[in-house]
Formats: C-alpha cells, sequence, structure tokens
C-alpha cells in the first residue's frame, strides 16, 4: 500500500484521524486525539490490509507549552511498511489508553513512557517503574526536571552551536 | 580474620604472605559498560594479566580477592556492587576502571549514574581512561601489588581510610581531603 492509500484507508474505516503527515522518504505519520488512540491503533493491527503486527516502539516528545507527543512506532511485516501514531496528551493528567491487549509488546514500552514522563496507560495491567531506581522521585525525561549536578556545575560546552 | 590482622607479624612472615597474595589476586570482573572489553582485552593473549598473577576465572565473589569495577554504575546497580563486595572475604582490593566508575564521566549529569563507584565501596586504584587502554590496567595492578607488599594487616585493618593510588597520578598518598 502506498502511503497516500494507506492514510486514505485508515481515515475511511475509522473516521478518527486528525491530519496525517507523509515525510520525503514516505513515513506516515498520523495524528489521532487520545480518545481515538486504541480505536486507530486496533484497525492498524486487526485489518488485513494494514496488518501492523509489530509494535517497534513507543515514546514521547516533551512539546512544553503543547504537552507530550507520544508516538507509537508498528510495523507490517506483511507490507513492509511502517507508520507512526502520534497523539498529544496535556503536561499534567495525561492519559492514553493502553495497547498492551494488541500487543503484548507494548507493556515495557508504556511503562518507560510512564515512569519517564509521568502519563498515564489506562488499563496497563502492571503500571510500575521499570527502570528508575525504587526510591527515585520525578520524571526525568520531562524539560523541567532538575538535574541536581548542572545546579550545582554549568554545563561546560556551548549550549546552542552555531 | 584471624590472628594475622591482630599482631604485627614478624618481617620474613609478612613477607611470605604479602608476597602470596599479590601473585594470587583473584579477580572479580564487575564489568558494566564498554570498559569490560578492555579489561577482557587486558586478560587475553596480548596483554595478559595472568602474568602478573591476576586470574579471571573466580567462580563468584566468594572466591575473589580483587573486584575491578568496570563501566558506568548505576543508581539501580549499586545496591547490587555493595552486595557483591560485602560477599567477598579480607583482605579483598578494588580497582575502579574508567572514567564512569571513577566520577560518573560522560554521565557527570545524568539523573541515574552514580557519580564514583567510591561512594559505594572503598576503592584502592583509581584507573582513569575513557576507556583505558589495557596497559592502564597492567600499570594499576602493578601499583596495587606494589601497595600489598608492602602493607600490614594489621594496620590495614585498623586504618579506617585507605590511600588510593590514581594510575598517572602523584606517587605516593593522595589528598582525597576535597573530594
Amino acid at each position: 500500500m502506498s502511503a497516500k492509500a494507506l492514510i486514505d484507508h485508515v481515515k475511511e474505516a475509522t473516521g478518527a484521524v486528525e491530519r496525517e503527515e507523509v515525510t520525503p522518504q514516505g513515513q506516515v505519520a498520523l495524528h489521532v486525539t487520545p480518545a481515538n488512540w486504541h480505536v486507530v491503533a486496533e484497525h492498524l493491527r486487526r485489518c488485513p490490509r494494514c496488518n501492523f503486527s509489530m509494535f517497534n516502539w513507543l515514546s514521547a516528545v516533551d512539546m512544553e507549552d503543547d504537552g507530550f507527543e507520544v508516538i507509537a512506532h508498528l510495523y507490517s511485516a506483511s507490507s513492509l511498511q511502517a507508520v507512526n501514531l502520534k497523539t498529544m496528551v496535556p503536561r499534567e493528567g495525561g492519559s492514553v489508553p493502553t495497547l498492551t491487549g494488541l500487543w503484548r509488546g507494548a507493556s515495557f514500552h508504556e511503562r518507560e513512557c510512564w515512569e519517564m514522563f509521568g502519563i498515564d496507560f489506562a488499563g496497563h495491567p502492571h503500571l510500575v517503574k521499570l527502570l528508575l531506581a525504587e526510591p527515585f522521585v520525578g520524571n526525568p525525561l520531562r524539560k523541567e526536571f532538575v538535574l541536581m549536578t548542572r545546579e550545582a556545575k554549568e554545563w561546560p560546552g556551548a549550549k546552542e552551536p552555531e | 580474620m584471624g590472628v594475622v590482622d591482630k599482631v604485627n607479624l614478624p618481617q620474613p612472615v609478612k613477607f611470605v604472605f604479602n608476597w602470596g597474595r599479590k601473585y594470587s589476586l583473584w579477580v572479580m570482573n564487575f564489568g558494566l559498560a564498554c570498559c569490560a572489553i578492555e579489561l577482557i582485552a587486558a586478560s587475553t593473549s596480548r596483554h595478559d594479566f595472568m602474568r602478573l598473577g591476576v586470574i579471571p576465572v573466580a567462580h563468584g565473589p566468594r572466591q575473589a580477592d580483587l573486584l575491578v569495577v568496570a563501566g558506568t554504575l548505576t543508581d539501580k546497580m549499586a545496591p547490587a556492587l555493595k552486595r557483591v563486595w560485602d560477599q567477598m572475604p579480607e583482605p579483598k582490593y578494588c580497582i575502579s576502571f574508567g572514567s564512569c566508575s571513577n566520577c560518573g564521566g560522560p554521565f557527570w549529569d545524568s539523573y541515574s549514574v552514580t557519580k564514583g563507584v567510591d561512594q559505594i565501596v572503598p576503592v584502592d586504584v583509581y584507573v582513569p581512561g575513557c576507556p583505558p587502554r589495557p596497559e592502564a590496567l597492567l600499570e594499576g595492578i602493578i601499583r596495587l601489588q606494589t601497595q600489598i607488599a608492602d602493607e600490614s594487616l594489621k594496620e590495614r585493618f585498623e586504618r579506617q581510610r585507605r590511600e588510593a593510588i590514581v594510575v598517572g597520578g602523584p606517587v605516593g598518598p593522595v589528598d582525597l581531603s576535597n573530594r
């Protein structure tokens, strides 16, 4: 399926795609609302034409005032095609439905995203810390997270390289 | 440990004990990152630290005399390092191998990396480098063996803090008071 055909197909089948992007390399990104996150993901997983059977990774980007952009990267082994599923959640109290029911492998990615950004994954069966030590407080990949060492000593390199 | 750390042994006995100990360092390889590869390189045929009596086949910490921490220690891994160190029988020695284990190295501002294994275990020799060459480890081992040859176990146990060696740094006691 070409990038355009994929976009048109998903738009038609789910009616939940807000907007889409295609990079010059042909990488498709579908933007959805958090409420439609699971609906679109389920279609991409179950529809025989899409068949995105491989959950490659899930992460988030701190967009500061706009909130966090959660990205799931899915891959289809039959059409050798990848797609980015994206959604925006607010900084505080952001919640996204879990995808563990569709891909078991989503569990670790969602746990990591939860501890690093503080984004809730509603319905996740075991949302506990994955990589951070047990007594750790805070969400270290948020931009407002204070690195104590950097408070004590300035970053020695150039902050905005020319 | 017994009588040898309670009394000052006669010089010939002390010499024999220290000589035996310094040429039979069973090493526990606590490899955590790329520095562990340099440590392995130091044990293989080109550098071959077995010719110095360092034996890299300790079955576990309970059979080891020397702990080499090679790589980035994270706060989550730190309890495991402490546990390994506590299982090792006295007299035991520790080499901190590479910038990460010395002070955090390139991860100096990280939220998850322990800034120096000396916060967890007492370090006898610091080997700087990112990663250090195997020769640097050999130098560290030789410096440690020189220290073992001169030491008195009684004094070692009485002294709370050990004087650390920095490979490539000043020879003799190092001032750690400003750390």
